[in-house]
């Protein structure tokens, strides 16, 4: 019986945090695609930290997700 | 057991559920399909609004945009370049602002003046009805109402592309 509420109140809890979860439509991407929202606010530094990774690691990439907030590319 | 059973089976009805309401969501405007219908306010205050039923009988470039949209901003200018060269020939182009707040819609358009309609849509209803799924959008519709072409993003080229379907459009009507 203990473990029935456990379970609902695990699902229940679930459900409140996933109703967090909403998608922003691309014409709400206004926010995201100001210069203080990207992960680098310094494109040339972020390229020559990319370089000084690829010559040590040999690989490169894998750092930026698709897209530029419009969601067009 | 028995209660892990049962979680499984909660967690694929809740799966289940939400594979049918993205199946219900994915109604986007399609080419063949018929404009909504829509009313909206202009951007500019004072002027009339303007609705899917001011457009009745005449070739319609509409897109949707944003100050925020790099493609848009690149694409919009070249917009207005083909409202002044087809206008005459019954080319009608709607750009729909889906700025919020209005202001940053307002402020690009005071460097840029476009001389087409634009209708400002803050909340976005509009781009929910069509189902936009990139920004920019844009739909040629004839003068019956058929979505003849839908553009999706903006790149280098595109015009020659977009252009072809107006000029088809418009010899066709």
């Amino acid at each position: 019986m203990m473990l029935n509420i456990k379970v609902i109140l695990f699902v229940a809890f679930s459900m409140l945090i996933l109703n967090a979860c909403s998608q922003v439509r691309p014409w709400e991407r206004g926010y995201l695609s100001k210069k203080e929202m990207s992960w680098d606010s310094d494109i040339l530094e972020s390229a020559l930290n990319d370089h000084i990774f690829f010559s040590k690691e040999a690989s490169s990439g894998g750092n930026n997700a698709a897209g530029g907030g419009c969601g067009c590319n | 057991m028995k209660n892990i059973k049962a979680v499984v089976n909660l967690s694929k009805s809740i799966f289940a559920v939400a594979l049918v309401l993205i199946g219900f969501n994915s109604s986007a405007v399609e080419e063949g399909e018929v404009l909504p219908e829509f009313t909206l306010p202009s951007i500019y205050e004072g002027k009339a609004e303007i609705s899917s039923a001011s457009l009745e009988g005449k070739t319609v470039y509409l897109d949707f945009w944003a100050s925020w949209c790099a493609p848009c901003i690149l694409s919009l200018p070249m917009y207005n370049e083909m409202y002044h060269k087809y206008k005459d020939q019954g080319l009608e182009v709607v750009a729909i602002n889906l700025d919020n707040p209005i202001e940053d819609g307002l402020d690009f358009l005071l460097d840029t003046p476009l001389d087409f309609l634009i209708p400002s849509d803050p909340e976005g209803g509009s781009a929910e009805l069509f189902e936009v799924i990139g920004m920019p959008t844009s739909y040629l519709i004839a003068p019956n109402g058929e979505v003849k072409l839908v553009h999706m993003g903006f790149r280098d080229g595109d015009m020659e592309t977009i252009e072809a379907e107006v000029q088809k459009t418009l010899a066709e009507n």
